[in-house]
């Protein structure tokens, strides 16, 4: 009982953490410093993530083969992304058109370009 | 680690009653691994029945345009698209995943573990219940307003995501449901097998003594754990995309039509893989057991089938060469898609070395082993071409690729399943399938499967274009010799299709009249042998402790050439 006691207090010791660096995370960027911007919005919400993750979700009690499953999910996700970014970043959905075959088709052609 | 599993765990047959279960109770809510495993495998029949109804449709229009198909009808350029997207599906989702994976998994585990059923098998009930749904859903999307979806088993948007453009407002959703209905399905049947394998073995049985088709199992389950994500989150912006107006896919409004086919083929690639593992296994089990003698190397097809399923993730943009895609990112994954041949080549050699000096017995199912062998290796060879992203780039889009990814797919659905329920049949329905029909329906499949696809090859070269309805209308494509070579796939495919009459009659036949089956008839060591011939509820009266690994085959110094795993020393 005592032990289940210890773990709802802890769990809301957590969600006050979470709620202070929620705080954190809104006021960041508010100064408008870039570097400022980007660590209280990207770095706070990578924190917040990992506590999630250890605390509510169990994984640091958890048997440790979970951990490893979830570090490998995040590694296939940052492969995907660095698999997809260059085609996908920046590109405008422009990418499948061909263009550097358009010099060799008739100048009247129409290859939607007219859209952007 | 026992501990940790929820309460679900406990084995469902407890009590133990022993007056006759009612219908409900042995069909439909039956918990026991064996009854689901037969329900898989029948469905995925059925649904190979009307997949290969659909070949057969299609090849007759290719071969005669705008003939009166007997049996289905004129088709029109309509129901030629939905029948070729949704024989691509339904044979890939719904016959090669729940035959090859569930079917063969949830029978094989829980036997060659040595433990009484799964450890979630409520779990398992559900993950039938909603793979017979998906199936209940795609085969309902055929009677909607527009018919079937008809944009592609890849669903490339625009194509998929406008209904303007796919001309199946309904067809193409209820495709994506169904899609997403059976991943679940499958997600739920993976979690079991993963952890009935690792969690709940015989006494005695360690890592390396595990079959190999149960490791291979396992490790898809895992790959498609680790896979289907991106894919249902892009099946989900897909469908926003038709049925809310988003464009996440829509190039005009600042989508990216590229994004799905990254998010469909980081799913799409390592599915190969899923698919192909399982029959890697059960070859491994049937040439150890026909060839009498140890698999060669062990370790070294699982740490290759490992290896594979990692490369498997790095390889997905190779289908993408020429959509547009970043020509430095081509470079990488063409490097990475000709190194994922030399793990699959590996086990190939190892499956080769087996059979050395061996005392081989051509039965049926050591037939279809050999032959999975022999076709894949076309299918394997066939893809370093296309893998190369300079050549795919003339080849992409043509029947090259098309017979390219049907010299992989068959050997895997047809030839792989073929062995399989040859080599289990026995064990499933304690009787023996008539072995010379067996070995003709062997050869009246094998022989028409090459005059149906080499053909295709040379099409593909001579530049025949894929998703074309009548090439009557390509003065190109139809000269008088490539009209010739479709009829000669076409009537292969007949043929090939009248032998599956043959293997019905057999199968049906065997299961009711076939010759009495004993507890090991092919005197195999694994642990699903030594029960009874079908197996009783709860598989074994006492589970059976295990000694040494699987495939101690003609060890020197004993009388008999076998050795089981659960035979004291």
């Amino acid at each position: 009982m005592s032990e289940e006691a210890h773990g709802t207090s802890n769990y809301i010791k957590i969600w006050a953490i979470l709620v202070v660096l929620l705080v954190l995370s809104v006021l960041g960027p508010m100064l408008g410093i870039q570097a400022v911007t980007l660590i209280t919005a990207f770095g706070i919400a990578v924190v917040k993530a990992y506590m999630v993750a250890k605390k509510f979700m169990h994984i640091s009690e958890a048997p440790k083969f979970i951990t490893y499953l979830m570090v490998t999910c995040l590694v296939f996700m940052l492969l995907f992304v660095a698999g997809s970014a260059p085609d996908v970043f920046k590109s405008e959905g422009d990418n499948w058109k061909k263009t550097a075959s358009w010099q060799y088709m008739p100048p009247e052609a129409d290859h939607g370009a007219e859209n952007h | 680690m026992a501990e940790s599993i929820p309460s679900d765990a406990t084995p469902a047959h407890d009590d133990h009653h022993h007056e006759e279960p009612s219908f409900a109770s042995k069909y439909i809510f039956s918990t026991d691994h064996k009854m689901i495993a037969m329900q898989y495998m029948f469905t995925g029949m059925a649904m190979a029945l009307i997949g290969g109804f659909m070949a057969y449709v299609f090849r007759m229009q290719l071969a005669f345009p705008g003939i009166d198909v007997p049996g289905y009808g004129l088709v029109t350029p309509a129901n030629y698209n939905s029948l070729v997207t949704n024989h691509g599906t339904i044979m890939i989702f719904w016959v090669a995943m729940p035959v090859l994976i569930a079917a063969f998994g949830n029978f094989l585990i829980p036997l060659m573990c040595g433990c009484d059923d799964m450890v979630f098998p409520r779990i398992n009930r559900l993950s039938y219940q909603i793979f017979l749904l998906s199936a209940i859903v795609l085969l309902g999307s055929f009677f909607v307003q527009g018919g079937g979806f008809g944009g592609a088993w890849t669903a490339y948007p625009p194509l998929s995501a406008k209904a303007e453009y796919s001309l199946t407002p309904l067809g193409s959703s209820i495709w994506l449901i169904a899609v997403a209905l059976e991943f679940v399905a499958f997600l739920l049947g993976g979690i079991n097998f993963v952890t009935t394998a690792m969690n709940a073995r015989a006494p005695g049985m360690k890592l390396y003594d595990i079959p190999m088709v149960v490791w291979m199992i396992v490790i898809a389950s895992i790959l498609f754990m680790v896979s289907v994500g991106p894919l249902i989150a892009g099946a989900i912006m897909l469908l926003f995309d038709q049925v809310l107006g988003t464009a996440f896919y829509d190039p005009d409004r600042g989508g990216d039509p590229i994004l799905w086919q990254h998010l469909f083929w980081f799913f799409g690639h390592p599915e190969v893989y899923v698919v192909l593992l399982p029959a890697v296994g059960i070859t491994a089990e049937i040439i150890t057991v026909f060839s009498r003698k140890k698999l060669f190397a062990y370790k070294t097809v699982l740490h290759t089938a490992i290896g594979t399923g990692v490369l498997s993730f790095t390889v997905w943009a190779h289908h993408q060469f020429i959509a547009g895609i970043d020509p430095r990112m081509a470079h990488v994954f063409t490097l990475t898609t000709l190194l994922i041949s030399i793990p699959i080549a590996e086990m190939m050699f190892v499956y080769i070395a087996t059979l050395y000096g061996g005392s081989i017995r051509l039965t049926t199912p050591m037939l279809w082993a050999l032959a999975f062998i022999g076709e894949f290796l076309i299918g394997g060879v066939t893809g370093i071409f296309l893998g190369a992203s300079g050549s795919d780039i003339y080849l992409h889009d043509t029947y090259f690729v098309l017979a390219h990814f049907h010299y992989t797919f068959y050997p895997i659905a047809i030839i792989g399943t073929m062995a399989g329920v040859t080599f289990w049949f026995p064990k499933m329905f304690g009787r023996h399938m008539n072995e010379n029909l067996g070995k003709i329906h062997f050869w009246g499949s094998i022989i028409p499967f090459n005059f149906i696809f080499i053909p295709l090859f040379v099409l593909g070269l001579g530049g025949q274009h894929r998703r074309v309805f009548d090439y009557t209308n390509f003065p190109d494509l139809s000269l008088p010799w490539m009209q010739e070579f479709r009829v000669i796939a076409t009537v292969a495919l007949l043929v090939m299709l009248g032998f599956q009459i043959l293997f019905l009659y057999n199968f049906f036949q065997s299961i009711f009249k076939g010759r009495k089956a004993e507890r090991n008839p092919w005197n195999s060591n694994t642990l699903e042998w030594t029960t009874e011939s079908p197996p009783p509820h709860g598989n074994w009266p006492e589970l059976p402790t295990v000694y040494r690994g699987p495939y101690e085959y003609s060890v020197p110094g004993r009388d008999k050439d076998y050795w089981p795993q659960n035979e004291p020393v």
